[in-house]
């Protein structure tokens, strides 16, 4: 129960920083709009199949631009105040959650700009809203935890995208498979056996982030 | 007299000369490698040609036979056999005017035996075409294959498309044991230093990633140029092939992120964090996403899985001694390149 209030307290501290200061949000906000608006300006016509690799791929990038400062305000004489009061895996489990809900907000927002912008190809929505879930999930556990380890290094943007990219290879391959699923685009028999892989993938790497956060949080 | 801590680095090595050795000379099994033509109709007298490899039709004189058998399990003996050379016989058959099985077009498979090659196998050697049913009755002499002749010759099997890179799997499959082998000891060494802080495990497990990528990067080229002799291109866009490029650019990743820190404490730390969230990444990635899409790797796809058919008796007698060979040839070369980083790092200090 205290654990919970922790978490709690945690992630409320995240709303905050990111209201007080609008600029990064609004920023990575801007930066969906004008990537999906330079899609549809040079494909001018998006076939399913190329929508669902793109859908992804764009889901990709503005996930590192949005993860990478996770850990960026962490710095200087306030963590040192939040090592004698906190515990390393609350502040972990509030990073992953506060960067799930942003990346799931931000991961609807570009499906509604898709769909403003061209047409919704999405058959199966319940299962592609899931794996939206999971996948926003699965993006957060390897970002957050990467972007905490390159937080200290100079060059942290080139770094996360050089170390998550081929980490998050498995996760974003089993999203594409079940979301052209979801859109119709093949017949997947074994879509629940793919979903429990995912799923299973998602936990292990939340598992073993939470085991190796505590050793490179305190300095 | 060889010190006792030495005695698995000589093993390993003595493995590998034996593996070198037994693996590149030990003879292949003789076999069929084409028949030409490869089809025929029910009811006339087939003549082909059979082209054998590391066979003996001449000196086989009189103890060649040949069959021709099929699904069901009826065969036909050859009516005639004129050996041309060593590799090269014609048989004669007189295919029966009503074949056995009830398709139009009926797949046999070629056995032939002799006692200088023993029993040679080609599955769908021929195709025999039955247009009609021809009603005519005639005698047909079924024959059950049998009393197959050994010539008690150590051999690796012959395998129409592999032929001689069979001998790749002493070197490209062990060399992949071996990297997992060394990836799993540098989280071992990752994991002792998050515990203990001990400088020694951080060098270890740098030395092991090192020995580890490059024991990849072999196994990546012994299996494109094996995949080039059998599957016809170095790079196919298999899953497995593309699967290991990923986990060495995980790896590789690894020294980018050691050379970005410089404080060697804090990139100990972060380094082998890394490792660990690493390895539990290569798991899915090698042993999971491979399994849900077809490959052409054994084991995938409808291809035959490794272990069951693929290794004989002899090639057990070479494969597991090569993994353990060239583990513990790892493993030395790992503790060779520690001592040197070892030394690096007392020069620096020193300096």
């Amino acid at each position: 129960m205290k654990d919970l209030h922790f978490i709690l307290l945690l992630l409320r501290k995240e709303f905050l920083l990111e209201f007080r200061t609008r600029s990064a949000i609004s920023g990575i906000f801007l930066y969906v709009i004008s990537t999906l608006f330079v899609v549809y300006e040079t494909f001018i016509k998006i076939q399913p199949n190329v929508w669902n690799t793109l859908f992804w791929i764009i889901l990709l990038f503005v996930a590192v631009n949005a993860m990478v400062k996770s850990f960026v305000q962490e710095k200087g004489n306030r963590v040192l105040y939040y090592y004698s009061l906190l515990n390393p895996s609350h502040v972990l489990i509030a990073k992953i959650v506060y960067n799930t809900l942003l990346l799931l907000v931000l991961s609807l927002l570009i499906w509604g700009l898709f769909i403003f912008f061209g047409d919704n190809p999405v058959k199966d929505i319940g299962l592609f809203l899931f794996i939206l879930f999971l996948g926003s999930f699965g993006f957060s556990v390897t970002f957050t935890f990467l972007a905490s380890l390159v937080a200290a290094s100079n060059q942290s943007s080139t770094l996360l995208a050089v170390l998550s990219f081929p980490l998050i290879i498995p996760i974003i391959l089993l999203l594409v498979k079940i979301s052209a699923h979801a859109l119709r685009l093949i017949q997947d028999t074994a879509v629940s056996g793919d979903l429990a892989i995912l799923v299973a993938i998602d936990l292990l790497l939340c598992g073993v982030a939470l085991l190796l956060f505590p050793f490179i949080w305190r300095d | 007299m060889i010190e006792k801590g030495k005695i698995w680095k000589f093993s390993g090595v003595i493995l590998i000369v034996y593996v070198i050795i037994a693996g590149l000379l030990i003879p292949l099994k003789s076999g069929i490698e084409s028949v030409e033509p490869s089809y025929g109709n029910a009811g006339e007298t087939l003549k082909i040609q059979v082209t054998g490899y590391n066979t003996h039709f001449k000196e086989a004189g009189n103890s060649l036979r040949a069959w021709l058998k099929w699904e069901n399990g009826k065969a036909i003996a050859a009516k005639e056999m004129v050996a041309l050379d060593e590799r090269r016989v014609d048989l004669t058959f007189s295919i029966p005017n009503n074949l056995p099985e009830n398709t139009e077009v009926q797949a046999v498979t070629l056995l032939i035996d002799s006692e200088a090659d023993g029993t040679s196998v080609l599955p769908s050697a021929i195709f025999l075409t039955q247009t009609e049913k021809v009603l005519t009755a005639e005698e047909v002499q079924w024959v059950k294959p049998a009393n197959f002749s050994n010539n008690g010759q150590i051999t690796f099997p012959f395998r129409n498309i592999l032929g001689e890179t069979i001998r790749n799997t002493y070197f490209h499959v062990p060399l992949w044991f071996g990297m997992m082998f060394l990836f799993l000891f540098a989280v071992i060494h990752s994991i002792k230093y998050l515990r203990k802080g001990d400088a020694e495990s951080d060098l270890k497990a740098e030395a092991y990633t090192q020995t580890g990528i490059f024991y990849g990067l072999l196994g990546l080229i012994t299996g494109a140029l094996w995949a080039k002799n059998t599957w016809g291109a170095y790079w196919s866009w298999d899953i497995k092939q593309n699967m290991t490029v990923v986990a060495l650019l995980i790896y590789a990743a690894y020294f980018i992120l050691r050379a970005s820190f410089e404080d060697p404490e804090k990139r100990a730390r972060v380094c082998a964090a890394y490792g660990i969230f690493a390895f539990s990444t290569l798991i899915p990635l090698i042993y999971v996403i491979p399994r849900l899409t077809d490959s052409l790797h054994p084991g995938s796809g409808g291809n035959p899985a490794f272990g069951s058919q693929d290794l004989d008796n002899t090639m057990r007698m070479v494969f597991y001694p090569a993994v353990i060979g060239f583990s513990l040839f790892g493993f030395w070369l790992s503790s060779l390149q520690f001592r040197y980083l070892r030394l690096q790092k007392l020069r620096e200090d020193v300096d």
